[in-house]
């Protein structure tokens, strides 16, 4: 894999919505994402397509599916797939989440937050060991947006995420709406959250939206959906980390439905670099 | 706090209809039933009911858009076009 480049860089996540809109637009958009289940089944044609892609500007490659943060060990047979198209494609660096998809031989069709514990960290720090050993490199971890306290947890979140990005060696990549969403649905200070957690390993940052949502019982809660801007607060909290995060940041805007224009995406991209500027220059003062 | 069994039973919870409204109706019956161990139970037993409610949803509203024509294709059709 080619070697991170210093200096703070801004991109998008690739969609085909996206792709015209981000290749007229080299000149301000430093990287994008892909995500890795998309391109499992893809042919020759595709990859080189995509090595043509990775050879034009920096690619990351990003998984969903693999459900690390598990006391199950992951398959050997995804990590290979995985390994495959990292070989085919040539990215940068790859990451996955924080979380589990799968139990019992049910599959729960997305990111589930397990339950926070030791039992728990030490199967995602075994998982991310056999992820390094069959691809070759360690991913970045993200944590993820839960809807439910995630049951019979015996930790926090932050102490959860710092107990594993510490005993894996992994970078976090830190999705800042994610960090929101939790703490507005849960009760907790946003900023405090983002100070707990071990900022000296975060490498990546993902931006994105989300919209309120009522449940039973009267409860409302942020759904994370991808599918709106960027909001104010979570522009707040990437100054913020800029101010605490010295080390080079890697900042990718997800959208995934519902594309505004992308002159429209451009300036969200835009109020990053602003927003993270702001806390380097905080920082500096 | 966690295992095979434990994530296991919340896979079924979120995923499959008929378990989550067998857990809503009669928790104490479910787990009594589960297999869990003592503190998993307790824990089950005094779980997010709103919150698990709205993420059983929530990942319903995903698998159904994942039946839809899979990305990939529009994917690889867009690189197709611009790489040709």
């Amino acid at each position: 894999m080619r070697q991170l480049s210093a200096g703070d860089r801004f991109g998008f996540g690739w969609r085909p919505e996206l792709a015209a809109g981000i290749l007229a637009h080299l000149d301000r958009v430093d990287v994008v994402e892909l995500i890795a289940e998309d391109h499992f089944g893809a042919g020759r044609t595709a990859l080189r397509a995509l090595r043509t892609l990775s050879a034009q500007l920096p690619v990351l490659l990003h998984g969903v599916a693999l459900g690390l943060a598990s006391t199950v060990p992951v398959e050997t047979r995804r990590l290979d797939r995985m390994a495959r198209l990292i070989e085919a494609i040539g990215p940068e660096s790859w990451s996955e989440h924080l979380a589990f998809t799968r139990g019992g031989g049910v599959e729960i069709g997305h990111l589930a937050a397990p339950p926070r514990s030791a039992a728990s960290v030490e199967g995602a720090c075994r998982n991310l060991d056999a992820a390094r050993r069959i691809t070759g490199s360690l991913p970045s971890v993200e944590n993820i947006a839960t809807l439910i306290d995630p049951p019979a947890s015996t930790m926090g979140e932050a102490a959860w995420i710092d107990a594993i990005i510490r005993g894996s060696g992994a970078l976090l990549l830190l999705d800042l709406h994610n960090l929101y969403a939790n703490a507005v649905n849960f009760g907790q200070d946003p900023r405090q959250l983002l100070r707990r957690l071990p900022l000296d390993r975060v490498g990546m940052v993902h931006l994105s939206g989300g919209h309120w949502i009522e449940g039973p019982m009267g409860a409302r809660r942020l759904l994370d959906d991808h599918i709106h801007d960027v909001p104010p607060e979570v522009f707040e909290l990437l100054t913020e980390l800029g101010r605490l995060a010295p080390q080079p940041l890697t900042i990718i805007i997800e959208r995934d439905g519902h594309y505004p224009g992308f002159a429209h995406l451009l300036a969200q991209l835009d109020a990053a670099r602003a927003a993270l500027a702001l806390g380097r220059q905080a920082a500096a003062a | 706090m966690s295992s095979p069994a434990l994530e296991a039973f919340l896979a079924r919870l979120y995923a499959e209809e008929a378990a989550l409204a067998r857990f809503l109706d009669d928790p104490d019956a479910v787990l009594a039933a589960s297999g869990l161990d003592p503190a998993e139970r307790a824990a089950l037993g005094v779980i997010d009911r709103a919150g698990l409610v709205m993420a059983a949803h929530s990942f319903a509203a995903k698998r159904s858009g994942r039946a839809k024509p899979r990305p990939a294709g529009r994917v690889r059709r867009a690189l197709a076009t611009l790489f040709r």
